[in-house]
């Protein structure tokens, strides 16, 4: 396969073929997201949505990934990625420390589920065929750890008992690598093959297992090559653990929990592996089964700015490694102002459009006399005074639909600068930025915002910037982008992603009707012409109260919402809503449901967190059918 | 470390092959003595469901001619639900055809009770035993209107329990109506999240024991399914990959159409060598067959030094070179050689309601015959 010219589309770890290219375009920061205790002796799990990085996080300890590093280490790019690992004990400076047993789970074990034999039947088969794959992973990554030939290293493998066997179950199992391999060869080519057949066929006679005895092996035993432990530590996991049906997943946890691997377990999965329940409990089950949940998106919300450093370094590793190699950087190609002489120009006709229609809405009334002679008014730059006198329309709007406002006494200028906030400089802007046409989603914090803490996300908008940047750099333009361009190409992303949304979610009408009504109810709150909930609208909340109703549906009148809980689930397990439980406002606590930051961008709303209005459960089951009504009056400005 | 594996000899060198009028005349002529049918045709609102089971009957002949249904309920969401009038209407034309008492149905089990994909592993085993092919001298399996997760393994089935019985006489065709006019009106929606390997043939490349084997993968391109190309990507993994193009075509632009709709995943994302691109007339599945075989046969003798490799196909396009797929995907796994088909299947179909009115004039019946009296 040939060299990449557009890196930002390499998006799945599993696209990155080489693992010097993987090291390369690993960013360490992404390291932060694991727990700092019980890292390589407690069970830990790692949830997303699809495209958070996951797989990259655990193909990273996978022995070539490590020996790569290693050799890499004092390459500009390798060195900081070196420290963190290790720092956390994964290599040193002899080379890896760590076994790392990547496996994945989406194979064929959900398949078991269809065999025409009983359940405790299947769960022997599902166990007999993890016990061989684990171990012949394990046996693999042992001998590529140690650079050997496979399969002619396993014979110097051998697996030295750490003190008395405790586990009649392990007994039987070989000792040496070679012997181990072939019969966890055997195993799995058994029970393969039968599945794999046509059918019917007997299941009786199928090899199986009663629990984990791959793990009690490896608890009991230390791998050792030529006589010398093959690594300080073993890793063992499992990636995409929600391929496993429910009842698979629900016998397998608890058994590792029995089992107390004194290894190191991790296991990943996607939210749809989740029924609603556990989908609306987002948060609230942290550690109450193994060592440590991570939710990788969650992670990232509460450290907006880290992950914004974390995107773009990833950006900049991107960029460096593509072909032509003209761009380094992305961030410094992305234009972040309005303020050239095309945007003064442009500003220039905005500000007598505002200015005009605040006169005539001021007219005959003594109200807003000396609000129109604030000298703030006239201070800073063209898009200033723009704004400045947009927020002034906003002001006026609200003291007109005030009803307590009995007097036609002059408003001091005062009272216009307290009144004057961030937040409605932010809403001015945005409704500029809608009403005249011109950029708002535009320079590397926003593009970072739009991601949503999601990594695939990010890549998929900033592939999009890169694609021109590099047609730019390819007609011997500079490479820099406007902030039209970029606003252009990111609404255009979002439109790509609105649209992408019936591939993605289960039920996916019902949740395009229910996001779309949520869109548009959020767009109708911000735009009202007195910015009531500046700088705006972009989430809804319940009550947890509700919330609870959700999750039961225990009465017989809340069954209703038993659809609206499969529809909020489903726009969670694909981080179309981000959820944030628990939110204390007007002494109620809240869930808020956040629209992803890309659906903000498709339905024009800001990108800031914190702009929410709550919705009781009735109302919101409207919104699946027949969707949100906007109300007739008091109609928005744009 | 093993040696490269060589194929067996093609099974469908020679083979039959005939579509429109030429079609009616081979069928004339074949069942012009007395022969009892098993017809095996999917229920649904395509409106070439009942073509091959017309030719059929209006050619005329001695013998039984039973029909067995193939009924799938794609669930509640599927989109396919919205076209009930067309099924009903299909339903109605194929009993006025042929008797009622001569048609019976088998369901496919379309998902789990705990919601996943059963399909293929359902419809592989709709006929278990070669008995249940006794009574007749030809079975002719219609994929006109079912889909790939459905017919692939059907006919895989179909080809086994006869290859198995050791019966020479009995006939196994296949039949589609094919017209891309039509079939460019009618769309799947809703791929499933994940792609899968169609039973029974994943191929191993879900095996550990295979892991170190390089993965050569061969999607057979179709318009319209990025999402599903993405899809099966993720689940194979591939080492390395050779995109089948349909040329020549009946568009002789067509081949440059896919090239340009599929620019971005196969050459920028996935990183295709053009060189590795092979090509094969879209309306000759023995033709893709050997195209297919070749492949196969050069990527096994390349990576011989690596203990040869695990072939996957994928078909995201017409009928008539899925059948080309499952060819070469049945031979090599008789040959207990890995291959697997990998797939996605999507929630339903949508079409435009025009097109489902039309006349089936456009449509050219393609039949073929896959084992029998002609290969003895």
């Amino acid at each position: 396969m040939r060299e990449s010219r557009n890196p930002f589309r390499l998006r799945a770890s599993e696209q990155i073929e080489t693992d010097a290219m993987f090291i390369r375009l690993f960013e360490p920061t992404m390291l932060e997201l694991l727990p700092q205790e019980g890292l390589w002796d407690r069970p830990q799990i790692l949830r997303s949505a699809p495209g958070a990085g996951k797989t990259s996080l655990l193909r990273l300890f996978t022995p070539t990934a490590l020996l790569n590093l290693h050799t890499l280490r004092t390459h500009d790019f390798g060195q900081a990625l070196f420290q963190k690992l290790s720092t956390i004990g994964a290599v040193d400076e002899n080379g890896p420390r760590l076994l790392g047993v990547l496996l994945s789970c989406a194979r064929n074990y959900a398949s078991l589920e269809d065999l025409d034999c009983d359940a405790s039947r299947k769960i022997r088969l599902l166990y007999g065929l993890l016990n061989a794959r684990i171990l012949l992973a394990t046996l693999r990554g042992a001998v590529t750890l140690k650079r050997l030939d496979y399969p002619a290293g396993l014979s110097r493998i051998e697996l030295v008992p750490k003190s008395e066997q405790k586990s009649e179950e392990v007994a039987n199992i070989p000792t040496n690598g070679k012997e181990l391999h072939d019969w966890a060869m055997d195993l799995e080519a058994t029970v393969c093959d039968a599945i794999d057949s046509f059918g019917p066929f007997e299941t009786s006679s199928l090899p199986g297992h009663d629990t984990l005895i791959s793990l009690l092996v490896l608890n009991e035993r230390e791998l050792h090559i030529d006589g010398t432990v093959v690594a300080d530590r073993l890793l063992i996991m499992l990636d995409d653990a929600h391929k496993l049906t429910q009842r698979q997943r629900e016998k397998l946890f608890p058994t590792i929990l029995d089992l107390r691997p004194t290894n190191g377990f991790w296991i990943a999965e996607r939210f749809e592996a989740l029924t609603t329940n556990e989908m609306l409990s987002l948060g609230a089950t942290q550690g109450r089964d193994f060592g440590a949940v991570t939710l990788l998106e969650q992670f990232w919300r509460q450290y907006p700015k880290r992950f914004e450093h974390l995107v773009l370094n990833i950006a900049d590793r991107r960029a460096g490694a593509a072909l032509d190699g003209e761009i380094s950087t992305l961030a410094g190609c992305l234009g972040d102002s309005l303020e050239d002489s095309k945007g003064t120009a442009k500003h220039r006709e905005i500000l007598a459009t505002i200015k005009d229609r605040v006169q005539q809405t001021a007219a005959g009334s003594n109200l807003f006399a000396d609000w129109l002679t604030a000298p703030h008014l006239n201070e800073g730059t063209v898009r200033e005074q723009a704004v400045a006198w947009r927020v002034l329309e906003i002001l006026m709007q609200r003291e007109i639909g005030n009803n307590q406002q009995a007097f036609d006494f002059s408003l001091s200028v005062n009272e216009l600068e307290k009144k004057d906030g961030s937040d409605v400089r932010n809403a001015a802007d945005l409704f500029i930025s809608q009403e005249f046409k011109l950029p708002y989603y535009f320079g590397p914090s926003r593009l970072a915002a739009l991601s949503s803490s999601n990594v695939e996300q990010f890549l998929r908008l900033a592939g999009d910037d890169f694609e021109e940047l590099v047609a730019q750099a390819l007609l011997k333009k500079e490479p820099l982008l406007t902030p039209e361009r970029q606003h252009a190409i990111l609404v255009k992303g979002a439109g790509s992603f609105w649209k992408d949304i019936p591939r993605r979610a289960r039920n996916a009408s019902e949740v395009l009707v229910f996001l779309d009504s949520i869109g548009r109810f959020c767009r109708w709150t911000t735009y009202l012409p007195n910015a009531p909930y500046s700088p705006g609208v972009n989430g809804i909340a319940i009550s947890m109260a509700d919330r609870e109703r959700l999750l039961n549906g225990a009465k017989p009148r809340d069954a209703q919402y038993g659809k609206l809980a499969d529809i909020v689930a489903a726009c969670l397990a694909q981080n179309l809503l981000d959820a944030t439980l628990n939110y204390k406002c007007k002494g109620v606590n809240w869930m808020v449901l956040y629209l992803n930051r890309l659906l903000c961008a498709h339905f024009g709303l800001p990108l800031g967190y914190g702009g929410f209005r709550e919705k009781k459960l009735k109302d919101l089951a409207t919104w699946l059918d027949p969707g949100f009504r906007e109300p007739k009056k008091d109609e928005p400005l744009i | 470390m093993t040696g490269g594996i060589v194929l067996p000899p093609p099974r469908w060198e020679n083979y039959i092959l005939e579509s429109g009028s030429s079609l009616v005349e081979f069928f004339r002529s074949h069942f012009s003595t007395a022969r009892d049918v098993c017809f095996i045709l999917g229920k649904g609102f395509d409106p070439r469901m009942c073509s091959g089971v017309e030719a059929l009957i209006h050619i005329g002949g001695k013998g039984r001619r039973d029909v067995v249904l193939v009924e799938f309920d794609e669930g509640a969401a599927s989109p396919s639900n919205a076209y009930q009038g067309f099924v009903d209407r299909n339903l109605k034309q194929l009993q006025g055809l042929v008797s009622e008492k001569a048609i019976s149905s088998r369901s496919v089990r379309m998902f789990s009770d705990d919601g996943r994909r059963t399909t293929s592993r359902s419809a592989e085993g709709l006929f278990a035993s070669s008995a249940e092919f006794k009574p007749y001298g030809d079975v002719v399996v219609d994929i006109s209107s079912m889909p790939r997760g459905i017919y692939v393994p059907l006919i895989a089935k179909c080809l086994h329990l006869i290859d198995t019985s050791g019966r020479k006489d009995l006939n196994l065709h296949v039949i589609v109506s094919e017209s891309p006019h039509l079939d460019r009106q009618i769309y799947d929606e809703g791929p499933d999240e994940t792609a899968d390997y169609i039973h029974p043939f994943r191929g191993g490349s879900d095996r550990e024991g295979s892991g170190k084997q390089p993965r050569v993968w061969i999607p057979i391109l179709g318009e319209g399914q990025v999402v599903q190309l993405k899809r099966l990507y993720d689940l194979v993994v591939p080492d390395e990959i050779a995109p089948l193009m349909p040329s020549p075509s009946l568009d002789p632009r067509r081949g440059d159409d896919l090239a340009y709709e599929y620019r971005e995943l196969l050459f920028d994302q996935l990183r295709v060598e053009p060189r590795n691109i092979i090509y094969a007339s879209e309306r000759n599945p023995f033709e893709a067959y050997r195209q297919l075989r070749q492949t196969i046969g050069h990527y096994q003798l390349a990576l011989a030094p690596l203990g040869g490799c695990l072939s996957v196909l994928s078909v995201i396009s017409t009928k008539l070179l899925s059948v080309s797929a499952l060819l070469v995907a049945y031979e090599l796994k008789q040959a207990r050689i890995n291959i697997g088909i990998a797939h996605v299947e999507s929630q339903g179909y949508r079409a435009d309601e025009s097109c489902l009115e039309m006349k089936n004039s456009q449509a050219v019946l393609f039949g073929m015959v896959l084992t029998g009296e002609y290969y003895a």
